[in-house]
């Protein structure tokens, strides 16, 4: 006999008899997840201009440079137009990538914690830990793509523009690993320290603005301290100011220090232990926002 | 063994005692947790996931502690009681997204995410964002999320919250079928009776976080089921005629009500109403309502409120 056309088959419930995956699964899941949310996809018009318009900033500007120096030739003389180092060039990408981290990163916590989401989190087979590692890493893979991505094409375009590309690669090789530091730095700082600022708001607007607070306030404090005292303790009271800080530890990493009151490399170290801090705090707020 | 044990559970918040060594089991099938607000029903459903510790005894899911590890979490659902949707997100990629999150690969969570908005009734709807979906939606989005990784059992927590009568029907009915039909067992905590009548097997009563009774539901009400006539006139000569023959009603004007009947007696009771010559208006069981057994059991309690309350 053979079945209608129109007929209708009613399936019943059909339990899931497959495979379970394990936990690295679940991560991935709320990673990718992550990054979904950082970019706006899957979300109307509205969710995506902000990441974009910042990603945009961080590398549209190298691009429009390389094009520059294509067409006007190299340099010859000082007031000739000159492609910025890529220790520069980091200082300034902060900028679009610190607003990156006070609009986006509160896009991957806030939403969550607003609708209540974080109850279902927290009866899922997942920890705490899982889900603000998971977070954290997409944050931080979607940071690292937009502070590495111009100053690859930089490094792409000084080979290209080299009289022997294979020579100075013999000669500059040693650029890879420092970018590779450089972009790690600064998108980790970033990352940790604009999630942990969006665990402590509901709603995206206050986490924005605080995260600006932290490094306009810190960059305030450091440039008094710089300006008005002198010494180890002004020196001390200056790493606060966070991009000044990492502009230092940058300019360590790429062997290019010239004269700066703190010694990059205590920028850098300090950087470092600031991450861990924050990152381990940041675990623990996870901990009470999702058991709370 | 029982699908979820508690033992001398203790729960306490600063002063208050959420739960105070509460024991009991419940066995498969649909469950309800009933209790006034405040009567430790939220506070057990937390303790059984795990999502906080117990100041005492334990809570036990198919046989384990659920503290020890989260991945026993795999096999069980919970939908809370407040909002807990992303707005800007639609139903169908949220749900494949719960799903992943409990172990379902991809493509099978996307599959399942579907099936299960299917029989909640929201096919047509699950493209749509979360935001735009009326209470109603929301509570069916919630159940699904809870039954979406196919679980063993499913917590809800006042599914029928911020429904109007029609829309509870139809959610009580398909928690019916869900623990029917789809062989998942159900606890669902709730301050309403006519919910747990409605839709479960067994019922666990807390008060004040205290345990008051625990049983199958039929088993309550027909413990105490009644037979009640009403007679235009001669109820007089009926009770006496009833006495006679050897039973017991108890005359409230018009009325009468016959306690702990059975068949044989409706014969009895027919045969007396003939014999008389008595108008007879209506003669039908009063099978009791829960409400009605506790307000008999808090008569001896010396918290006389619980049973008003939770009949509310």
């Amino acid at each position: 006999m053979s079945a209608d056309a129109g007929e209708v088959f009613d399936l019943g419930y059909r339990g899931y008899e497959g495979q379970r995956a394990g936990r690295w699964s679940r991560r991935d899941a709320i990673w990718r997840d992550g990054i979904r949310a950082s970019l706006g996809l899957g979300r109307g018009v509205g969710g995506k201009v902000a990441p974009w318009l910042l990603l945009g900033l961080v590398l549209i500007p190298m691009v429009v440079l390389v094009v520059v120096a294509a067409f006007v030739g190299p340099a010859t003389d000082p007031n000739d137009f000159e492609l910025p180092s890529y220790a520069d060039y980091h200082g300034w990408a902060m900028v679009p990538l610190g607003l990156f981290a006070a609009v986006v990163a509160p896009l991957l916590i806030c939403p969550d914690r607003r609708d209540g989401v974080l109850t279902l989190y927290a009866a899922r087979p997942i920890t705490p830990t899982d889900y603000i590692g998971a977070r954290w890493a997409a944050f931080l893979t979607v940071a690292l793509g937009a502070v590495w991505l111009p100053e690859a094409v930089l490094f792409v375009w000084n080979v290209l523009d080299a009289r022997s590309p294979g020579t100075f690669l013999v000669h500059n090789w040693d650029v890879v690993p420092r970018i590779l530091l450089a972009g790690a730095l600064l998108a980790s700082v970033l990352a940790t320290l604009g999630l942990l600022v969006a665990t402590f708001a509901t709603r995206r607007a206050y986490a924005t603005v605080a995260m600006l607070a932290v490094l306009f306030i810190g960059s305030a404090l450091g440039g008094i301290a710089e300006d008005d005292f002198s010494g180890g303790v002004a020196d001390a009271v200056s790493l606060v100011s966070l991009p000044q800080t990492l502009d230092d530890a940058v300019h360590w990493i790429f062997g290019d220090e010239g004269d700066r009151p703190v010694p990059g490399g205590v920028s850098f170290a300090f950087l470092v232990g600031l991450t861990i801090v924050l990152a381990a705090w940041l675990v623990r707020r996870a901990k009470r926002l999702l058991r709370g | 063994m029982a699908l979820l044990r508690a033992r001398e559970l203790t729960k306490t918040y600063g002063s208050l005692r959420a739960l105070d060594r509460v024991s009991f089991e419940i066995d498969e099938g649909i469950t309800g947790l009933l209790g006034s607000n405040g009567a430790g029903k939220s506070t057990s459903l937390k303790l059984f996931l795990g999502l906080i510790e117990p100041d005492g005894g334990s809570a036990e899911v198919l046989g384990e502690d659920p503290r020890r590890s989260p991945e026993y979490r795999a096999r069980v659902g919970y939908a809370p009681e407040h909002d807990c949707l992303p707005r800007d997100v639609s139903a169908a990629e949220f749900l494949a997204y719960m799903a992943r999150i409990s172990g379902l690969p991809a493509t099978a969570a996307r599959l399942r995410a579907s099936d299960v908005l299917r029989h909640v009734g929201l096919f047509e709807e699950r493209y749509r964002s979360m935001g735009t979906y009326s209470t109603g939606m929301k509570q069916r989005v919630k159940l699904a999320q809870a039954l979406v990784h196919d679980p063993l059992v499913a917590f809800l927590d006042e599914p029928t919250a911020g429904l109007d009568p029609l829309g509870r029907r139809e959610m009580l009915e398909l928690i019916r079928r869900v623990g029917g039909e789809f062989g998942i067992s159900i606890v669902i905590s709730t301050h309403l009776m006519g919910d747990v009548e409605r839709a479960c097997d067994s019922v666990v009563v807390l008060d004040a976080g205290r345990l008051l009774r625990t049983g199958r539901v039929s088993g309550f009400t027909e413990e105490t089921e009644t037979l009640e006539l009403e007679l235009v006139e001669g109820a007089d000569q009926v009770a006496a005629e009833l006495r006679r023959r050897g039973l017991a009603p108890r005359l409230d004007g018009r009325r009468l009500l016959l306690e702990d009947v059975s068949g044989h007696e409706y014969d009895v009771v027919r045969d007396a109403v003939v014999d008389v010559g008595a108008l007879l208006y209506r003669l039908a069981p009063a099978r009791h309502s829960l409400a009605d057994v506790f307000a008999g059991e808090a008569k001896g309690d010396d918290s006389p409120d619980t049973a008003r309350e939770t009949s509310g």
